[in-house]
């Protein structure tokens, strides 16, 4: 019988992922035990201290790289602490919103309505799960990008998706439709994680190894049979293009988007994308790099596709979140063209656009959740005509968002595409380059249609009134204005600071 | 600080302090960008007073990082060329201020919002001139696009926000093809010993013909939609018709000439031998581009509609100018835009006056306005006779010198031009008749003729219009050295007298 | 040459008053008249004293010239703000400054009761600005500001009644006709700097010699359209009768003295040109002979008195373009008449003005007749010109005309007896038409009102009348004796080579010409001077009188030829406009939505259909890898 070795972990390099289980499972207890009265306050406390913590430890260690930080499963290095760093600020004003409970169902586990349910609002008690979750999640999101084998990398997807599966449910109005893309978002997720695992197994089998060096060395090698590698990179890229949602592993979005509490939307849509392209970066940059003649072409192919259809979809949507979602499906076309560059330039220049889209798109929603009724949101695009007359500012910081989005200049989506098409177009993927350029105009065309939706149209009757923002609302949106001009004024900083410490250890 | 970065903070800076006003004091906003304005005017002349004409290099340069990262500067510099369109949007923006004194009014929005976009509208125009670094000059040449488009969807009058649209997008497109240019040359550079943004630098990539070619049709499309050359011109009208004649004078009189000179600056210079390749097509979409928009002019109903195709006309004027190659051609073409700055201006001006009097824009609903009010009329009858180019005014000057310097390389495009000049008679004395001429129609007998602060106004466009006529020299003497170089550098001199002469 | 720095102030003057005039508004209403009068009459007597120190001077540096400024200079394109003063301009300046000055004293009575006077005198002063520049420049593009310059002031006065809509579409008729002449100009003008590299007259005619026969026939050419134009020659005549609508005064100056004689002064000033390209000279002479003419035939059918002058003048310029066409010879007798037609035709304009007057504005002469019982100044006046168009010596017109008349048939073989004959039956129809308006006006049965008859105008009218009148006598004589003029003329042209064989004695031509006056004037007395004349235009016309009538269908063939179609391609390139070029931005826009939308029906809502699509695509990724690495 062998003796059991004892596993050697460095803390101070785990300190982040630490950190945020533990604010988790201490958010579980405070559901569990503390008063109602103060659990609220306690659960947002908890959280934002935690990934405030969480970040603090991300930057003491910005400098160290390590390969053996848990066993080799886990690579610690620039990239790996830099998505970890955005994912951390972005779940941080994600959180600000999410702190307006207003947004979520009293008794999410009642049926819809149910006595019980209108029981718990009469008793207006608030469960708040949502933190814990969201902390849950986010630990999962910060182990993704620096898995180093196919287990931890699985186990991370699975624990940053099932809490969103869940989040996705928890919206306090249109219930039903909110359970729904809950549902749908759980099955295709499962789905998807299937082919995953596939993959997994294929690539195993290809290298006889689960670690990324290991199948990294297997096909320099090229040893093995390549029709498991092929079905290998095919499935698990699968998996890792569902959770970007490329085109065609796209359909959930739309529907998850709409139906999840706008907060939750505004958590995934950014942190998410970041996480799951982080994995995909150090997969295909380290991983599969010497393999990219099989590879390229097809993600080349989907990133185009992805970008034009994104694109001329979210024209004709008449819904905010639905068309945000379009255009969340268009950018994640633009970010492959980061992976498709594979090279320095292009890791840097993925880097800032993850960090440089989720803050904005996190601040899109956070507008979005502010534009009501008497029935709550209003994401009917025609009835936010006029919004620029009634809340001038609310309707501004919108509207910088859609310049981002669009890539106008002096904004930091503009930076954001000109150095990933750039990095694209020096690695020789010209094609690309060219189809992102007319994505972006048709792109333009219903990011413009919304400004002038707001500034250019008169207000319908039924007139929907902006709530007035919580402080935590105002400070993610202001926060994220700044950001997104800063960005594109003064990006230098960022860059530098992004280039000198992006490099992929192996 | 630097005369540029000096002449385009002074304009910001005025944006700044009325954004600090209350909304209530809205006369108050008007005369702190009249001032704002005036200032700045003064600053760039004095500034031109420092210009060494003989010296054709760059003068008064100025360069920073701004992006280290992609070797990205904050570089402006100017030459002849650039100075005079600087001078001449310097000149035109008080005056447009002036004269659209109580445009803002029907806007949907404050009037401090209108002027603070005025302002924003100057200090980008003076940048885009100005740069030196291609990236630079490209954010410039986008982020202008949203205060106009602002100005226009929100200021001006009918369709306005459908033209605003319109206008954003074509100009929207043609600029991304020109950043998928941009970032080929800064891949390109980055592969030629670092990345940089530096025009000079850039004139040096070495690159296949096709490649040169890609990249020159980029910029040139995107150039050729702003300019608006045939047949990407179909926005223009709809813009000028909205817009209100202050916002169509900077339109028309200042940012599309940020299209022709980005021809000379940035096609000419970055992609000689592709100018050199296209150039055939290019004078053909010139020349049609003069006959096209005169005849859209002569079959125009509408004033404003009709005035912004005079312009497709003399567009076309100005990059046959540019492409023909010769000192007269490219002299020519430089003065023509700063003498159609000023020439657009007072149609637009008077036009706008006579509209809003009126209440219409349709010219058949004018008629017999020399007798009602004199002054308005001969401003507009002065306007028209500068825009057929009668000699004696600037646009003369101009004009016969982009037709003789391409006559002497281009015959054939040189006469079927000239035959704009006919057509420019009817263009403009079809509407001065209708709407100036005839009996007093109902509705304009008792219209009010220009006050004091009209008069005002327009006063000093009509008095450049003259002077520049009898005396061009001023303008010249700046313009020749820099025009005279682009030739030079396209590799190209004067074709000689065929025979004898001296 | 010599320089003299006085020479811009006889076109400062003018031009002054005009400006001033125009900018200080009403406020000048009382005085504008008299001080526009002063300026023209101030730029005459400098012409005087040009002139006067001129003849002081040996026929080789007669010309002084001065430079005001560098106008235009670009590379090797340069061009001078300046003024030239040699015998030629100087007999322009004279009569311009001269006749236009007596004009502005008549229109201070005839613009009496105009509200508008002194906009009109402003417009007077303008012209003769304007038309001295044209006269003064020393380069073709000088000339060409002028030349434009008084296109405008003619453009302004014809419309000056333009509050009647019928007045400014002729005005307007005016200018584009001018300026279709305008781009020949321009033409000739870059041809010239292309093949000679330079537009001065001087620089010019020194390469002339050196330059290829085609670049001169071109240019030949070209400055023949723009004299087409401008001289309303044949094809480009027909705005001139329209042009009448303008003040008397201005159809006297402008349309009769001196603008429309602006194309015989170009092609004088280029004889460098025309003598070195005979096909341009052919084509001259045949313009001429055409528009005498047709000039001629259309005055023959007019009811219109000035209509009836215009068509005079078209014809008389026929006269002196076929003149300019025939070479070194013809230059000098086309000046002279030139000249004598400034009197003359002047002085009769002035006398239908005071006719007009006398009869509340009437035109019609069918509405005329006896009228020198009560207007006898103006019909001894008007008698006085009729003799000298008339060529009956020793009024002017005989010298003049007499001598274009032999040189055309001297000018060689059968061309020579045809252009000749030409000129002969034009003198035959001038004699039958100008007849005609004398019979038709002033003698024969009162045909209006005989209660409020004609008065006779005042003096102010009357006495430039007069002076006119006197120059249509003497004019003739004083420049033809001794040839005065064609040696005064003659250093500017090549040494005066003879004309072609004297086929007939002069004294025998001058006999024809007076008998074919005499025939025709004859046959007008027939038609006219016998019965009672009806006092509306007879309908049951042959179809000849008709086209006349017509003018000869010149307006007819413009309107279906250039017009119409012109109008047509309008409205089919604004169509086109909006339907191809604009609809196709608008077609890419509305695909790019559809496509969109039919996108989007993708997205059904059922999670079987999207784990369809995620099957689907893995299929085709795995597709893709086999094709990829295959």
């Amino acid at each position: 019988m062998s003796e059991f070795i004892s596993p050697t972990l460095s803390y101070s390099l785990l300190s982040p992922i630490l950190v945020v289980f533990a604010g988790a499972i201490i958010g579980v207890l405070i559901e569990a035990f503390a008063s109602k009265s103060i659990r609220p306050i306690a659960q947002v406390s908890v959280s934002i201290g935690t990934l405030v913590l969480a970040l603090v430890q991300v930057w003491r260690i910005r400098s160290s790289s390590s390969t053996t930080a848990a066993m080799g499963s886990v690579i610690i290095d620039g990239p790996g602490l830099l998505l970890q760093g955005s994912i951390l600020i972005i779940s941080i004003i994600a959180v600000f919103l999410i702190a307006d409970t207003e947004n979520f169902a009293a008794a999410p586990a009642a049926i819809p309505g149910s006595p019980e349910e209108r029981e718990s609002i009469a008793r207006g008690q608030q469960v708040t799960e949502v933190f814990p979750l969201t902390l849950f999640a986010v630990a999962g999101m910060l182990i993704f990008p620096i898995a180093s084998d196919l287990i931890t990398l699985f186990v991370a997807l699975e624990v940053l998706s099932l809490p969103l599966y869940l989040m996705a449910g928890l919206s306090r109005r249109r219930r039903l439709l909110s359970q729904e893309s809950a549902l749908k978002y759980f099955l295709l997720g499962a789905f998807s994680s299937a082919f995953f695992l596939f993959g997994a197994a294929y690539l195993y089998g290809y290298s006889g190894s689960i670690s990324f060096a290991g199948i990294r060395d297997a096909v320099v090698g090229g040893t093995g049979n390549d029709v498991f590698l092929l079905i290998g990179i095919a499935f698990l890229s699968i998996g890792l293009l569902f959770k970007v949602g490329a085109v065609p592993f796209h359909a959930w979005t739309p529907d998850v988007y709409q139906g999840a509490p706008t907060p939750v939307t505004a958590f995934m849509a950014a942190a998410t994308k970041v996480a799951a392209f982080g994995a995909m970066l150090r997969i295909y940059y380290t991983v599969f790099a010497n393999a990219e003649w099989s590879w390229r072409p097809l993600i080349t192919g989907i990133a185009i596709i992805t970008m034009v259809f994104g694109s001329l979809v979210a024209i004709s949507q008449r819904d905010v979140k639905r068309m945000l979602a379009y255009s969340s499906i268009a950018h994640a076309g633009f970010l492959l063209t980061g992976v498709i560059a594979l090279n320095k330039a292009g890791l840097d220049a993925s880097i800032y656009y993850l960090f440089a889209y989720g803050i904005a798109s996190v601040g899109a929603f956070a507008v979005v959740t502010l534009v009501r009724d008497s029935a709550g949101e209003v994401t009917d695009l025609n009835r936010w005509a006029g919004l620029g007359k009634r809340s001038p500012w609310v309707a501004t910081s919108f509207a910088t968002f859609l310049l981002a989005f669009a890539g106008i200049p002096l904004t930091s989506g503009f930076i954001g595409k000109f150095s990933i098409f750039s990095a694209a177009y020096e690695s020789g993927a010209t094609a690309v380059v060219i189809a992102g350029v007319l994505s972006s105009a048709i792109a333009a065309f219903f990011y413009i249609r919304v400004i002038v939706l707001m500034f250019f149209s008169d207000p319908l009757e039924d007139a929907t009134s902006v709530l007035i923002p919580s402080i935590l609302t105002r400070i993610t949106v202001l926060f994220s204005v700044v950001v997104t001009i800063f960005l594109g004024v003064f990006p230098s900083p960022l860059l530098d600071f992004i280039s000198n410490i992006a490099i992929f250890i192996r | 600080m630097n005369y540029l970065t000096l002449i385009m903070a002074i304009p910001l800076l005025g944006a700044a302090l009325i954004a600090m006003l209350p909304q209530s004091k809205s006369l108050l906003a008007k005369q702190f960008a009249l001032v704002t304005t005036l200032i700045a005017a003064v600053a760039t002349i004095f500034m031109t007073t420092k210009f060494e004409r003989s010296n054709t290099a760059l003068q008064f340069v100025e360069s920073y990082d701004w992006i280290k990262a992609f070797g990205i500067k904050y570089a402006v510099g100017v030459d002849g060329i650039a100075l005079v369109l600087i001078l001449m949007t310097a000149l035109l923006t008080p005056i447009v201020v002036l004269a659209g004194w109580n445009e803002s009014e029907g806007g949907r929005w404050s009037t401090k919002t209108f002027y603070i976009l005025i302002l924003v509208l100057q200090t980008m125009s003076f940048g885009v001139f100005a740069a030196t670094d291609v990236f630079l000059f490209y954010v410039f040449f986008e982020a202008m696009l949203v205060p106009v488009y602002f100005l226009i969807g929100g200021y001006g009058s009918g369709e306005r926000s459908a033209a605003a649209v319109k206008f954003l997008l074509y100009s929207l497109f043609g600029g991304l093809l020109m950043l998928a240019s941009i970032i080929a040359l800064y891949v390109l550079s980055g592969e030629q010993g670092g990345h940089t943004f530096d025009i000079a630098a850039l004139s040096q990539l070495e690159m296949s013909s096709t490649t040169q070619n890609m990249l020159f049709l980029g910029f040139f499309i995107a150039f050729a939609i702003k300019a608006p050359l045939f047949p990407f011109h179909t926005w223009l009208p709809d813009a000028a018709k909205s817009a209100t004649p202050g916002t169509s004078v900077l339109l028309l009189g200042v940012l599309d000439k940020v299209g022709t000179f980005g021809m000379i600056r940035y096609c000419l210079t970055l992609f000689p031998e592709a100018s050199k390749t296209f150039t055939p097509v290019i004078i053909t979409l010139s020349v049609i581009s003069i006959l096209y928009g005169a005849f859209l002019a002569i079959g125009a109903k509408d004033i404003k509609r009709l005035i912004a195709y005079t312009s497709i006309s003399h567009f076309g004027f100005i990059t046959l100018g540019i492409f023909a190659m010769t000192t007269q051609a490219q002299s020519g073409a430089t003065l023509y835009m700063f003498n159609h700055g000023f020439s657009t201006a007072a149609l637009f001006l008077v036009a706008g006056w006579m509209i809003s009097r009126r209440g219409s824009s349709t010219i058949a609903d004018f008629g017999g306005l020399q007798r009602v009010t004199p002054v308005m009329a001969w401003s507009f009858f002065i306007a028209g006779m500068s825009s057929l180019a009668l000699p004696g005014l600037s646009s003369f000057v101009s004009e016969f010198l982009v037709l003789v310097g391409t006559f002497t390389r281009y015959p054939v495009a040189a006469v079927i031009a000239t035959f704009g000049i006919v057509l420019a008679a009817l263009y403009i004395l079809i509407p001065v008749q209708r709407a100036l001429h005839g009996p007093t129609e109902p509705g304009n007998e008792n219209l009010k003729d220009l006050n004091l602060r009209e008069k005002i106004a327009i006063a000093p466009v009509i008095a450049v219009i003259v002077v520049l006529g009898f005396y061009p020299a001023p303008a010249l003497n700046i313009i020749n050295p820099a025009a005279a170089q682009v030739v030079s550098q396209m590799g190209f001199t004067d074709p000689l007298p065929t025979h004898g002469g001296k | 040459m010599l320089v003299n720095n006085g020479l811009v102030y006889l076109i400062a003057l003018p031009l002054f008053g005009s400006a001033l005039l125009l900018l200080a508004g009403r406020r000048a209403d009382r005085w504008g008249h008299l001080f526009a009068t002063a300026m023209s009459a101030m730029s005459f007597v400098l012409g005087a004293v040009q002139f006067y120190e001129m003849l002081g001077r040996d026929a080789e540096n007669r010309a002084v010239t001065q430079k005001l400024f560098t106008w235009i200079s670009v590379g090797s394109f340069n061009v001078d703000a300046g003024l030239l003063l040699d015998q030629l301009s100087i007999c322009f300046v004279l009569l311009i400054t001269g006749v236009g000055t007596l004009i502005h004293i008549y229109s201070i009575a005839y613009m009496d009761h105009d509200k508008d006077r002194r906009r009109f005198f402003a417009y007077l002063n303008l012209f003769i600005a304007a038309m001295l520049l044209l006269v003064m420049g020393d380069s073709y593009l000088n000339l060409y500001v002028g030349w434009e310059g008084v296109g405008l002031a003619s453009y302004l006065l014809i419309g000056f009644w333009n509050q009647k809509p019928a007045y400014a579409t002729a005005s307007k008729k005016a200018f584009i006709a001018n300026r279709v002449g305008d781009m020949g100009l321009s033409f000739a003008i870059m041809i010239a700097f292309a093949t000679m590299g330079t537009v001065s007259f001087i620089g010019v005619q020194e390469a002339a010699e050196g330059s290829s026969q085609g670049a001169l026939t071109a240019i030949g050419l070209m400055l023949l359209l723009a004299a087409t134009g401008k001289s309303a020659q044949f094809p480009l005549q027909a705005w001139l009768g329209d042009a009448m609508a303008g003040p008397t005064p201005v159809s006297a100056l402008i349309h009769a003295a001196t603008m429309v004689t602006a194309g015989v002064y170009l092609i004088t000033r280029s004889n460098f040109i025309f003598d070195a390209a005979p096909t341009a000279q052919l084509l001259v002479v045949i313009v001429g002979a055409i528009t005498l003419l047709f000039g001629a035939i259309i005055g023959t059918a007019k009811d219109d008195i000035k209509k009836a002058l215009a068509a005079s003048t078209m014809s008389q310029i026929g006269y002196m373009v076929l003149a300019t066409g025939l070479g070194p010879v013809g230059y000098a007798f086309a000046i002279m008449h030139l000249l004598t037609h400034g009197f003359f035709k002047a002085g009769m304009f002035l006398g239908a003005g005071s006719v007009m007057h006398g009869t509340g504005d009437e035109v019609n002469m069918r509405k005329f007749g006896g009228i020198r019982h009560f207007m006898p100044v103006t019909f001894a006046t008007f008698g006085l010109g009729y003799l000298a168009i008339l060529g009956v010596p020793p009024f002017a017109g005989f010298y003049s005309k007499d001598k274009i008349i032999e040189t055309a048939f001297y000018s060689g073989g059968i061309k020579g007896i045809l252009i000749g004959s030409i000129a002969l039956f034009g003198a035959a129809l001038t004699a039958f038409y100008m007849t005609r308006v004398m019979i038709l006006t002033f003698a024969g049965t009162p045909r209006y009102d005989i209660n409020n008859p004609p008065h006779e105008s005042s003096f102010l009218m009357l006495l430039p009348m007069g002076i006119l009148a006197i120059g249509s006598v003497t004019s003739g004589f004083l420049l033809a004796r001794g040839e005065a003029l064609v040696h005064w003329l003659e250093p500017l042209f090549h040494a005066h080579e003879g004309h072609g064989p004297e086929i007939l004695p002069p004294v025998v031509i001058s006999l024809m010409a007076l008998t074919v006056v005499i025939i025709g004037a004859s046959f007008a007395w027939f038609k006219y001077g016998r019965g009672p004349v009806a006092d509306t235009a007879p309908t049951n016309v042959s179809i000849f009188t008709r086209i006349a009538r017509r003018d000869l269908l010149q307006d007819d063939f413009n309107e279906s030829v250039f017009m119409r179609p012109g109008q047509a391609l309008t409205r089919l390139i604004v169509k086109t406009d909006d339907v191809v070029v604009d609809g196709t931005v608008r077609g890419v826009a509305a695909a790019t939505l559809g496509s969109g939308a039919a996108l989007r029906s993708s997205q059904t809502g059922f999670v079987r259909s999207y784990a369809a699509l995620i099957v689907i695509g893995a299929i085709a990724l795995i597709a893709a890898i086999w094709a990829v690495t295959l």
